[in-house]
This record gives structure tokens, C-alpha cells and sequence, in this order.
């Protein structure tokens, strides 16, 4: 916006102006005074050669990808670059669905305004836990040097910086940030900002910027007045003032009128891609259940235990609150005795020592103890060899995972740990063993973002977590868009214990196995007003009079899941009518163009 | 570029900074930078001040790069498929066959585990120097291009006497030149450049285009040649700066300016999209707050501004003066 003081200005025409910057003349005066000193010829030449490739030889070509043939973006992706470059002219809200490579799409535009020069200063707002995700991925796919925001001086000196709203919009980092101009401003998660009471919003508003991108999965959540003040961060006046859009477009929460002026007016400036839709596109997943029955030495240890929580449960007089390492207990157990043991172990440290529990909980160790099979990870290791291909064995538990990779490891099967403890590199480097040389992943969390395991389509839950949520992140990890054969799925579960409980209610009641459900999270969400489920479901356990008894509940559980689910797919056709205007805005992408990592 | 005209750039550097190539290789370069392409390319300010004050003897870093990161692993991959028949020819017995995993990959000693868990130090790759891939659009040469941009801006340059000329007893004729390589950039939202290379006779003030390529060919040397007077120049510095900024805006006078106009255009629609809606703001907002919406209003205005104004840049991205005999 400034302009230098060795700037010599002539105007060309009624409305274009010639800017003259004369500083190489003062220099030059100053070495022909001087007699020197001159530069060297080679570095001459190749700084004219240097700036011959560095040249923009056009307005509207696609010039970034030359300049990062490691990546290779989805032609969706390069479409939807191109259209914010030269039909949005860099304000964009990015809306694709989840997955679809919203930052490949940044990426590429932020780039494409380096490489021409129009771009120094960008400023990347994204939630704390994706700033250095969002470095990473900008340094190694797109070259890009951007930086973390770390230290105050920062802001000054780094030009591509990415940092957490909520630091920059706090002293003493505000006053610097709003006294900046930036060349280009993006914002991840921008539904975030969608009520514009929020300090926020408020601070988004009042940052100074030439060019901005907004990315969000889910533009409108709940109503129409938030996409509207998305549109007035980006470009204020675009679905007129405030009670324009009200009269024109508005009839209630969720309900537009004017559909198609809506959508012509949404689709100058939202680009949002879907996948070419849905459900039908996904391979089918095969379920299995694999009924153990318990080796003697391990049912003497499923039934101490047992004993032991319900008594410390009925001690407690049905006070849940104390009860998480009873509940802990009463899961690790169903999966192995190594999880047990560590558990255990620890409550034993935490108990006083003349509490009358302590003997107890050494008769539990030494049940351990006597413990020689492990049914579990024999099976698996036969289905491991039965498939003979990549697997994914999945387990709620640290101990168990040791205990498997050291199990593995002792019969010759190459086996990677993954846990969410690890830090982003390591996660890497365990996700590419796996790919490329060993045949089993064993590891104890799915969640999280980038672990795409097309490649594999095997998966066995060692134990079950007693959250539908959790179950769904597993298997979703495996058949999701990109994968392209079915998806096998063995769920091993013991006979006669609480698991066999958990997959009933998991598999025949809420049919979690087989299908896609959709708005899990929702319904999931409701289901746990009172309580959580898990906790409901120790509950039920533990007071629980007979077998016939928990059937009887389980099937009350289910009852009121289906309730629920079907509460929630009536809302969902509801809110389609405006969801179908936020899809007619962009493209629908084939399955194949899943973002691989 | 493509990755030859890289590697041809690259090695052109390296040689005028007098660095030592110690491999050289159609697809990579293993070179021991000299002292300055060491300052200018590996960031040890630290390390160059300690060495400068204390005297102690520099060790520059020795880097490869790579240039055709596709050719060399096609190579290593024939390499790898050559030996592994050979060792599948002379492993005849049963011993030395490879224990195959399940999915049919050898298991080497368990070393991904083993490794993990920090029992066997993993093998020592290359030896210690850094490799590195330097491509069009890679770091390295981006920073390559900032290092000569910014150290070939101003030469001087003198043709040097052919052999004849030397034995002749009169000295030769030359003519002064003031190259001006100048870039001019066309951008309002979007963005176009154009390069040009000017030579302003400064004994007439005559302006020839292309100068580069005039004197591409010619052998040139930094020290005047013996016996060869070069005249004062008779157009002056800021008169050759006048004579190429009046080139330029007569050539710029003869483009085709609608990409500016479509860019006014833009630009007066976006203003006015602001100025309803802030007008339509502004009246519905309180006393305390009208201010406040006014700033705002301001502000879009600017940026929207800065977004689309149409504008020429044409600024100078080097030069100098070339002695060159009169043809």
C-alpha cells in the first residue's frame, strides 16, 4: 500500500499510473562516484536468468504447480484455486466436506499469489492444535515458509506466520496483528466465527487484509445469520445489509427463500465440493464376531475381578463418581491380563496399608499370576496369519498393546505401534513401516487427524471400547472414501463376560458394525444427556441381578438409541432443503479423490 | 526450468564462488562450498563471526544436490534389481534363502522393532553430508536466486581486444553503454511481468533493445585492457534514466490496457457493494457506535483498494556499464 521514497510516478491513463522505482539509479550514481566496487558478471547473468524464471509471463495461468512437482493435487482441488484466483479474486469461503483437501486449496492459492508476487504477508488463523500441522504441511508440500507463532517479535519479522485466534486476539500480540496489513488472511475452523457478538469475529472484522480465505466443513450450522456475517467478514454488502438479507432471503431459522438468487449470490463467493455422495459409494463392511471361551486360569481371573468391582460397588452404594478405576478395571480385563496387572498395581499403591483391601487386590495379582494363555492374542495371531495380509489391530489398551507386539514379535510377524502419544513424526514414520513393510499396525487410538489407512482392509478389535464414537473412528479409519475392497472386520469378544454384553448392544441393537450412521456424533450427543454411556452401562453391570437382566436393559439401551436416531434423520431431511443450496455451490468429487497423506 | 537448466544455473554458481566439486554425477553434485557460497547458503552467521574473530581456520560444509531426483532412483532401483539376481544366483542353498514374512517380505532381524525400541542403532546412511533436491520451486534454489539477485545488480564491463588490435599501434575505439534490465509488472487483483534489457549509448543517447544478447557472446573482462582510452560519457546517468522511463511509458502507451479497465471496473463494483452496506450501517447504528462503523467502512474501502487499483511497477532489477568496442 506504500509507496517508496525513490518512487517516480507518471500517469498513463484516466485510471492507471506508472510507478518508477528509481533506487538502482542512486545506487549506481553512488559505485560510478566511488569507481566501484562492481559485481560479478557470472552472478549477473544469472540474476537476469534467475528473474527470466521467476517471470509471470500471464494473468490467469496456473503457475504454482510448477513449483511443487511433489505434490500432485486432485484436479477438484486445482479447479477450485483457479476459480478463487480469477473468479473470486482471493476472497473465498473454501466449504468442502471433510476430507476433500480444503488446505491443499489454500495451499495452492497462497502459493500461486507468492509465486507472482502479489503475496508477502499472510497471516494463518487456525485452532492452537492444527498451527503446527498447518506449518508442517505448508513447509513440505508447498514449500512455503511459514513459521509457528512462537514469540512477539515475530509477527514483525516472520511474513507467513500461523497462529491461534486466541493468542493473536490477546495483548500484547492484538495491538501489533491489527496494526499490520496483510496481504492475505486465512482462517481454518471459520465457523467459529459465525456469531459476530464473539471477540472473535470482532477482531477478524478489524484486521486489515487484501486478500482472505475462510475454510469451513459446516458454513451453517443452525442457521441461515451465520453463513450471512461469514459473508460480511469476507465481503460485506454481498447478500445486501442486514435487513435486505432478512427480507430477501429469509423465512425462518433454516428456511431460505429465493433459492436459486441465494445460490447465485452463495456461489460468488463459496466454493464447496462433496463427495458425488455417499452412502451407496462405500465397499461393504463384513462383520465378524469371534466368540472365545475363557481358558480356565483365565476365567478364575475374569471372576475375581468381577467379585471384586461388584463388591467395591456396592461398598460405594452406587457412587459412580468414585468408580472410574473400577470401571477401568472391570474393561481391562476382557482384554489382557497385562492391562489387568498395570491397573491393579496401582490401586494397590494408592490404597493404605492396613485398608482390608490390599489382600484382596494381592489375591487378584497372584490370579494374575497364574495365568499361562492368552486365548485372545492366540486367535489373533491365527486370523493374522489366516489373512496374511495388512491388518490393523486395534486395543483400548497400552498394556495390551505391548503385550501383543511382544507376542508378535516372538512368532515373526512384523508388527508397528501407534499411539496417540506420539508425536506427529513419529506417527508418520509408524504409518509408513506399516505401508510399506510391516504386515500389522497394532494400535490403541483411532482419532485424530491424517491416518489414512486405505491400503489396509483388515481390522481386528481386540477388545471393544464401550463407546459407539470410538468403535466408529476405528472402522472409519479403513472404510472410508479411497478404499477400494471390502472391509473386514473381527470383533473378538469372550464368552460370558460384560464383552459379549457390549457387542450385542453395539451390533444387533445399534447395528454400529454394518452400516454408516449418519450424525453419530449428534445422536451420540443426546443419547448422553444424563450420563454417559459408559457410565450407564457400569451401572447396569454392576447392579444387575441375573443374565436375563442386562438382556432386559441392553435391550431398553437400544430401544432408545434407535428413539433418538430417528429424531435425528427427521431433522436431517429438514435442514437438507438448505443443505441442497450449499451443494449446488461447487462440485461433487468421485471417491477416488480421497486426500491420501 | 527444467532440471537440466537448474543444474547448468547451480553449477555456474558453485564455479564462480570457486567451490570444490568433489563428485559429479549426471543427476546429482557433491561440492564443498568455498567460503562465501558457504556465508550465503547454510545460515552460520554465528559460526562465521567466531571464525573471523578468532582466526581460526574455516570448515565449510560439504553438501549433494540433487538435480534429477527421479533419474537417480531409477538407477538405484536397477542397481538393486541387478544384485539381488546375482545374490539369488549364487544363494543356492536352502540356508542362505531369506525367511519370508507372511506378506511375503523378508524379515530382517526384526529391525523396525528394534529400532523403535532403540536396541540397534539404525545404520548410517551416506556418511554425514546433507542431501538435498533442488528443483524449480525448491528452497534452495529460490534462495540461490535472492543470493546472485541480490550480488549481480551493478557491473561494470570492458570488451577485451581481440589479438589484433593489440599489435595495432592505434588504440581502439570503444563506446560506452548503460545497460538497464528492467522488470515491469502489471497487477491489480491478478498479475503480469514483462522483462526488458535496454542499452543507452551514452556518447549519443541512442537506445537499443535486447542488449543482453548483444553482448552475450562477447568476451568481457572487470579490468580496463591496456591501451584502451574509454571517452567521458556525454549523456549523463540521470539523463539515461529519463530516456529509459520515456521508452517505457511510450511502449506501455501502445498495449492494450482493458486487462485495467476490467480492473476499474471491478474496483468501482466492489466500492459501491461496500458503500450500501455500510451506508444502510451507518444510519442503523447508535450515536456511540457510528464511529466506529465509520472506521470500518474506511477500512474496506482501503483494502478493496489495495485488492484491485490497476497499477504498473517497472523498477530495475540490474544493470551496469559495458565498454564495448566500437563494431
Amino acid at each position: 500500500m506504500h509507496s517508496p521514497s525513490t518512487e517516480h510516478v507518471r500517469r498513463l491513463n484516466e485510471h492507471l499510473d506508472i510507478h518508477f522505482d528509481r533506487s538502482w539509479f542512486d545506487e549506481m550514481e553512488a559505485r560510478i562516484q566511488k569507481n566501484g566496487p562492481w559485481d560479478d558478471r557470472t552472478k549477473f547473468e544469472l540474476a537476469y536468468e534467475a528473474e527470466q524464471a521467476s517471470l509471470v509471463r500471464s494473468f490467469d495461468e496456473l503457475l504454482c504447480l510448477a513449483h511443487i512437482p511433489q505434490l500432485k493435487p486432485l484436479p477438484h482441488q486445482i479447479e477450485t484455486a483457479k476459480k478463487v484466483l480469477h473468479q473470486m479474486r482471493g476472497r473465498a469461503i473454501l466449504a468442502d466436506e471433510v476430507g476433500l483437501g480444503k488446505t491443499i486449496e489454500a495451499g495452492l492459492v497462497i502459493k500461486e499469489y507468492l509465486v507472482r508476487g502479489l503475496v508477502r504477508k499472510v497471516l494463518i488463523l487456525v485452532p492452537a492444535s492444527l498451527v503446527l500441522q498447518w506449518v508442517r504441511e505448508l513447509n513440505q508440500k508447498f514449500g512455503i515458509p511459514a513459521v509457528a507463532q512462537k514469540k512477539e517479535y515475530m509477527w514483525k519479522t516472520c511474513d507467513i506466520i500461523v497462529a491461534s485466534i486466541d493468542t493473536a486476539k490477546r495483548d500484547p500480540h492484538r495491538d501489533i496483528v491489527l496494526g499490520e496489513e496483510y496481504d492475505m488472511l486465512v482462517v481454518d475452523e471459520a465457523h467459529k466465527l459465525k456469531n459476530k457478538k464473539t471477540s472473535n469475529y470482532k477482531f477478524v472484522l478489524e484486521l486489515r487484509k487484501k486478500y482472505c480465505m475462510l475454510l469451513t466443513a459446516t458454513p451453517v450450522q443452525n442457521d441461515l445469520g451465520e453463513l450471512y456475517n461469514l459473508i460480511t467478514l469476507l465481503k460485506p454488502g454481498q447478500l445486501g445489509g442486514q435487513g435486505q438479507f432478512a427480507a430477501n432471503f429469509v423465512v425462518g431459522k433454516r428456511l431460505p427463500k429465493n433459492e436459486d438468487k441465494l445460490q447465485e449470490e452463495l456461489a460468488k463467493v463459496m466454493i464447496r465440493n462433496r463427495r458425488s455422495d455417499g452412502e451407496m459409494e462405500f465397499t461393504k463392511r463384513v462383520v465378524k464376531n469371534i466368540p472365545l471361551t475363557l481358558s480356565p486360569d483365565e476365567r478364575a481371573l475374569y471372576d475375581g475381578v468381577c467379585n471384586f468391582v461388584r463388591g467395591r460397588y456396592e461398598e460405594s452404594r452406587g457412587d459412580l463418581g468414585s468408580m472410574l478405576s473400577l470401571v477401568t478395571l472391570q474393561r481391562e480385563v476382557c482384554s489382557s491380563r497385562d492391562a489387568v496387572f498395570v491397573t491393579l498395581v496401582n490401586l494397590f499403591k494408592k490404597t493404605a496399608e492396613d485398608s482390608p483391601l490390599r489382600p484382596k487386590i494381592w489375591e487378584l495379582v497372584e490370579l494374575i499370576r497364574n495365568v499361562k494363555s492368552n486365548t485372545k492374542a492366540e486367535k489373533t495371531l491365527e486370523l493374522i496369519r489366516a489373512i496374511g495380509d495388512k491388518t490393523i489391530v486395534f486395543t483400548e489398551y497400552r498394556a495390551s498393546q505391548e503385550y501383543l507386539l511382544a507376542f508378535l514379535k516372538e512368532r515373526n510377524i512384523t508388527a508397528v505401534p501407534y499411539r496417540g502419544g506420539m508425536n506427529r513424526g513419529k506417527k508418520d514414520w509408524m504409518m509408513d513401516l506399516f505401508r510399506n513393510r510391516a504386515q500389522v499396525m497394532v494400535a490403541t487410538e483411532a482419532g485424530g487427524e491424517g491416518i489414512n489407512l486405505q491400503f489396509c482392509h483388515h481390522i481386528i478389535n481386540f477388545d471393544l471400547p464401550w463407546n459407539p464414537m470410538r468403535v466408529e473412528q476405528r472402522i472409519g479409519r479403513v472404510h472410508r472414501l479411497g478404499q477400494t475392497e471390502d472391509v473386514h472386520i473381527f470383533n473378538l469378544s469372550t464368552v460370558g463376560t460384560i464383552e459379549e454384553h457390549i457387542l450385542s448392544l453395539l451390533h444387533e441393537k445399534i447395528n454400529m458394525f454394518e452400516m454408516v450412521i449418519g450424525g453419530l456424533d449428534t445422536i451420540l450427543e443426546r443419547f448422553e444427556k444424563q450420563t454417559s454411556l459408559e457410565s450407564s452401562l457400569f451401572k447396569m453391570w454392576a447392579e444387575a441381578k441375573s443374565d436375563e437382566d442386562i438382556r432386559r436393559q441392553l435391550d431398553r439401551l437400544g430401544d432408545s438409541f434407535r428413539h433418538i436416531r430417528e429424531e435425528v434423520e427427521q431433522e436431517r431431511k429438514e435442514r437438507a432443503r438448505l443443505g441442497a443450496i450449499l451443494n449446488a455451490v461447487g462440485q461433487s468429487v468421485p471417491p477416488e479423490a480421497e486426500v491420501n497423506p | 526450468m527444467n532440471a537440466r537448466q537448474v543444474q547448468k544455473f547451480v553449477m555456474r554458481y558453485l564455479e564462480a564462488t570457486d567451490c570444490h566439486i568433489v563428485e559429479k554425477h549426471p543427476a546429482y553434485v557433491t561440492v564443498k562450498l568455498s567460503p562465501e557460497a558457504d556465508k550465503r547458503l547454510t545460515n552460520r552467521s554465528y559460526y562465521w563471526s567466531f571464525v573471523e574473530r578468532t582466526g581460526a581456520p574455516p570448515e565449510t560444509m560439504t553438501f549433494t544436490f540433487v538435480f534429477d531426483p527421479d533419474k537417480l532412483k531409477a538407477e538405484a532401483e536397477a542397481k538393486q534389481r541387478q544384485s539381488e539376481a546375482k545374490s539369488r544366483q549364487s544363494a543356492a542353498s536352502p540356508q542362505a534363502s531369506q525367511l519370508l514374512g507372511p506378506s511375503g517380505q523378508p524379515i530382517a532381524g526384526d529391525s523396525i522393532l528394534s529400532r523403535y525400541f532403540g536396541i540397534t542403532p539404525a545404520p548410517l546412511g551416506t556418511g554425514r553430508i546433507p542431501r538435498e533436491e533442488v528443483t524449480f520451486g525448491s528452497k534452495r534454489l529460490l534462495q540461490l536466486f535472492d543470493v546472485v539477485k541480490a550480488e549481480g545488480r551493478h557491473v561494470q564491463l570492458f570488451e577485451e581486444p581481440s589479438a589484433a588490435d593489440r599489435r595495432s599501434a592505434e588504440s581502439s575505439g570503444y563506446v560506452s553503454y548503460l545497460m538497464v534490465n528492467v522488470k515491469i509488472e502489471l497487477a491489480c487483483d491478478m498479475k503480469r511481468d514483462e522483462l526488458h534489457s535496454f542499452g543507452v549509448d551514452l556518447s549519443t543517447g541512442e537506445l537499443h533493445e535486447s542488449f543482453i544478447e548483444t553482448v552475450a557472446g562477447k568476451k568481457l573482462t572487470p579490468r580496463l585492457p591496456p591501451r584502451v582510452y574509454i571517452a567521458r560519457p556525454a549523456v549523463s546517468l540521470t539523463r539515461a534514466r529519463t530516456i529509459v522511463e520515456q521508452h517505457v511509458e511510450k511502449l506501455l502507451k501502445r498495449y492494450d490496457h482493458s486487462w485495467a479497465a476490467a480492473a476499474h471496473e471491478r474496483l468501482m463494483d466492489e466500492l459501491s457493494r461496500v458503500d450500501g452496506y455500510y451506508e444502510d450501517a451507518v444510519k442503523a447504528a447508535g450515536d456511540e457506535v457510528r464511529r466506529e462503523v465509520e472506521k470500518q467502512w474506511n477500512k474496506r474501502r482501503e483494502e478493496i483498494d489495495w485488492q484491485y487499483r490497476p497499477k504498473i511497477r517497472v523498477s530495475v532489477i540490474n544493470g551496469g556499464l559495458f565498454h564495448l568496442k566500437r563494431p
